[in-house]
């Protein structure tokens, strides 16, 4: 077994790209994700990887470059952060339409005005509809695990879809913890090798993309969302193997922590959840049957495994880390889901919202306790007051 | 600069029409419009380069009008690109062939990389990818088949239409009489003014087939990034009889509208120099695009060309190549 090393988000990040000898890199900078590219040119100036190491002239074209990598058979790896990930926005339907299984790792940050280096979700939750597999680590180890499981994922030929692998910038990418790498044996028997179908060859001449007429659109459309119904069996699949190779234990969609027999609950996705697991047992050591609930990935969206892990809960509070200014519930994105992933069950959980770490605010223990309070409330009077409340203000 | 290590294709010059290759690697399947010059341009760059070719198709005409599901014109490998992002999706296929020849699962040759880009997906929306493909030193070929126009979507004005063109975008009126005001951006010159890692840089036409196949094929035998610029008229968006494609882009030369060179290493050569350049009215007469043009604005044309072609006279290496070989 290896040993662990304290290792940063984005170290960890460049240590899974390399485990996983990606062989097209494109890079452009922007805080925080760059130092995954840094790891990385060192490592192929050095000769640990090999592999072409592409100087992008921008998010968009470090999407278009690892496109045409990936079309034409090599496993390719990108990155980005904040409003370099929205500056790609073009090439995430074709990237996923095109069914290219590139990774691109983020580390999150928000989106500009004004300008300011703190993590938000928002920037990679603004793909979210655009066909790719998505997801949250919520440490530097779970980062270079996610990197290889997002690739065995993405890769699987019953699946051929593009990932984004996410930490919380600053608070994952640059803050060293323990990271357990794996042995290039467990690497091996983990993740086979890149098996493109129908790459661009001299020998058997393809068409990639060529133009469809309206009526052909609908039932390509259905094709891939039968794709991402098939997506939970290879996660589970993909994840039992890893915690089998790698000796880990995680829950392929939903980090549940002490929920059995919880009367509230946090929701969360990304770094924030430490806080939250840390308030859970402070709070139950004060009586409070407080649990949570931890995302790992928000496409495919786990309704199912949701509605199992939280249809006993009385109260849930979802803690939002990105915005949907207008929407339904007033706040994030996250609520939305998962009241409509609880709205089935005969005796669903009162669900209300909590913005919190935005700008890449901290989330204090202090936010936890607000929050079970307001949680306990709502058990008491049977309703919840708000859609939402605001954290930090 | 790294060298290009990797094993290419050395194509000979085609001596004559009888010895142009004979297999076809732009098919039909294809839905242009009659008389379209960018359907030649691609056969004849496709025939010059030959099987072992991957093209990249950025939006424009010979997407739209060509790659149509379950029926595609190309015998070879072909790959669409965003409008925005030919270039980037070059560079990329470079690369994985660079690591594919590597680490043996391609044992050669290094294909020939084409991007068949139009005006707008060149040097407006795809000036960025283009540019930084031709900085980064990758294999690839770029070539604009320019059209002089967003024929494609109804022809609107590009950066290369041509001053005084009526588009959807430029149409004449009180106000504004000449319809397009602006004059063209230059191409190959935006490409030779400010990229090292280039070395060959040509321009032609449809018209003059075995010239254009040819500089596709030196080209393409060259270890860096290389880039053409090919006038291919459009009778659709230029307003001209449909029989007189070839004749229009043979008069755009003769009237000095259009230059056919090679730039090669920081030396230029010209060919198909008229001994008396014609009149451009003679070119654009033709055309029902100008048929708004007063001959004051004819005259304005007359003087702008006037001023290009001293250039041909007196050619003068605008950048200075890196010395040695690559």
């Amino acid at each position: 077994m290896a040993k662990a090393k304290l290792l940063t988000g984005c170290r960890a990040a460049a240590e899974g790209a390399k485990a996983a000898e990606v062989e097209v890199i494109c890079s452009y900078p922007i805080r925080p994700y760059t130092a995954i590219m840094m790891e990385l040119a060192k490592m192929v100036a050095n000769g640990e990887l090999n592999a072409e190491f592409v100087h992008g002239e921008g998010e968009h074209a470090q999407l278009s470059v690892v496109l045409g990598a990936c079309a034409a058979g090599a496993r390719a790896y990108t990155g980005s952060s904040g409003v370099g990930v929205t500056y790609a926005m073009e090439i995430y339907s074709p990237m996923a339409g095109g069914r290219y299984p590139v990774q691109m790792s983020i580390a999150d940050r928000t989106l500009d005005p004004p300008g300011d280096f703190g993590s938000e979700h928002t920037d990679a939750m603004s793909t979210r509809d655009q066909g790719w597999l998505l997801g949250w680590a919520c440490s530097p180890q779970e980062v270079y695990d996610n990197t290889l499981i997002a690739y065995r994922v993405g890769e699987d030929h019953r699946v051929m879809l593009p990932q984004m692998v996410c930490q919380d910038g600053y608070f994952i990418s640059h803050i060293p913890d323990t990271v357990t790498l794996g042995e290039q044996s467990q690497v091996k028997e983990f993740l086979p090798p890149y098996r493109p179908i129908g790459p661009l060859s001299l020998t058997h001449p393809v068409s990639h993309g060529p133009q469809i007429r309206p009526d052909q659109g609908a039932p390509m459309d259905a094709q891939r969302a039968q794709t991402f119904l098939a997506v939970p069996k290879v996660i589970e699949e993909a994840t039992a193997d890893f915690n089998r190779i790698f000796g880990r234990s995680y829950d392929p969609f939903v980090e549940q922590y002490k929920l059995e027999d919880a009367e509230i609950a946090f929701f969360i996705q990304g770094a924030h959840s430490n806080t939250a697991r840390s308030a859970v047992d402070r709070l139950r050591k004060q009586g409070v049957k407080a649990g949570m609930a931890r995302l790992r990935w928000v496409r495919p969206w786990p309704t199912h495994q949701l509605a199992a892990a939280l249809g006993h809960v009385k109260a849930v509070g979802v803690i939002e880390t990105s915005t949907s200014y207008g929407g339904a519930m007033r706040g994030g994105n996250l609520i939305h889901e998962l009241r409509a992933s609880l709205y089935d069950l005969d005796d669903r959980p009162l669900v209300t919202s909590f913005m919190g770490g935005l700008g890449g605010e901290t989330m204090w223990p202090a936010d936890f306790d607000h929050i079970a309070k307001i949680l306990t409330q709502a058990v008491t009077e049977k309703k919840v007051r708000n859609y939402v409340q605001w954290l930090g203000m | 600069m790294q060298a290009f290590d990797y094993k290419y294709q050395q194509l000979e010059p085609v001596k004559s029409f009888k010895r142009v290759p004979g297999p076809e690697m732009y098919v039909p399947g294809h839905r242009t419009c009659a008389g379209c010059g960018p359907a030649l341009n691609y056969r004849l760059v496709a025939k010059a380069a030959g099987k072992d070719t991957i093209f990249i198709g950025p939006t424009g005409c010979m997407y739209v009008a060509n790659a149509s599901y379950l029926c595609t014109p190309y015998a070879v490998s072909w790959i669409h690109a965003q409008i925005t992002n030919g270039g980037a999706v070059a560079s990329g296929i470079e690369a994985a062939f660079k690591v594919a020849m590597r680490k043996g699962r391609h044992a050669g040759p290094f294909p020939n990389i084409i991007v068949m880009a139009g005006d707008g997906g060149t040097v407006d929306i795809g000036l960025q990818a283009m540019s930084a493909l031709m900085y980064r030193n990758h294999k690839v070929l770029f070539i604009c088949y320019d059209n002089e126009s967003y024929a494609n979507t109804g022809i609107q004005t590009s950066p290369t239409t041509p001053y005084g063109a009526a588009t959807t975008f430029t149409p004449p009126g009180k106000e504004i009489p000449e319809g397009k005001v602006l004059f063209p951006k230059n191409p190959p010159q935006l490409v030779i003014g400010g990229h090292p890692a280039v070395k060959y840089v040509a321009t032609t036409t449809i018209a003059h087939p075995l010239d254009l196949m040819n500089k596709v094929r030196k080209a393409l035998s060259q270890p860096g990034p290389t880039f053409m610029h090919m006038l291919a008229p459009c009778p659709k968006g230029w307003l001209f009889d449909e029989k007189m494609t070839r004749e229009m882009a043979r008069l755009a030369v003769e009237t000095g509208m259009w230059s056919m060179y090679e730039w090669e290493n920081g030396v230029y050569k010209y060919t198909n120099v008229p001994k008396k350049y014609k009149p451009v009215g003679e070119y654009m007469k033709h055309q029902g695009r100008f048929a708004h043009l007063k001959p004051e604005h004819i005259a304005k044309m007359q003087a702008f060309v006037d001023e290009k072609i001293k250039a041909v006279s007196q050619p003068i290496p605008v950048a200075a190549a890196v010395p040695g070989k690559q």
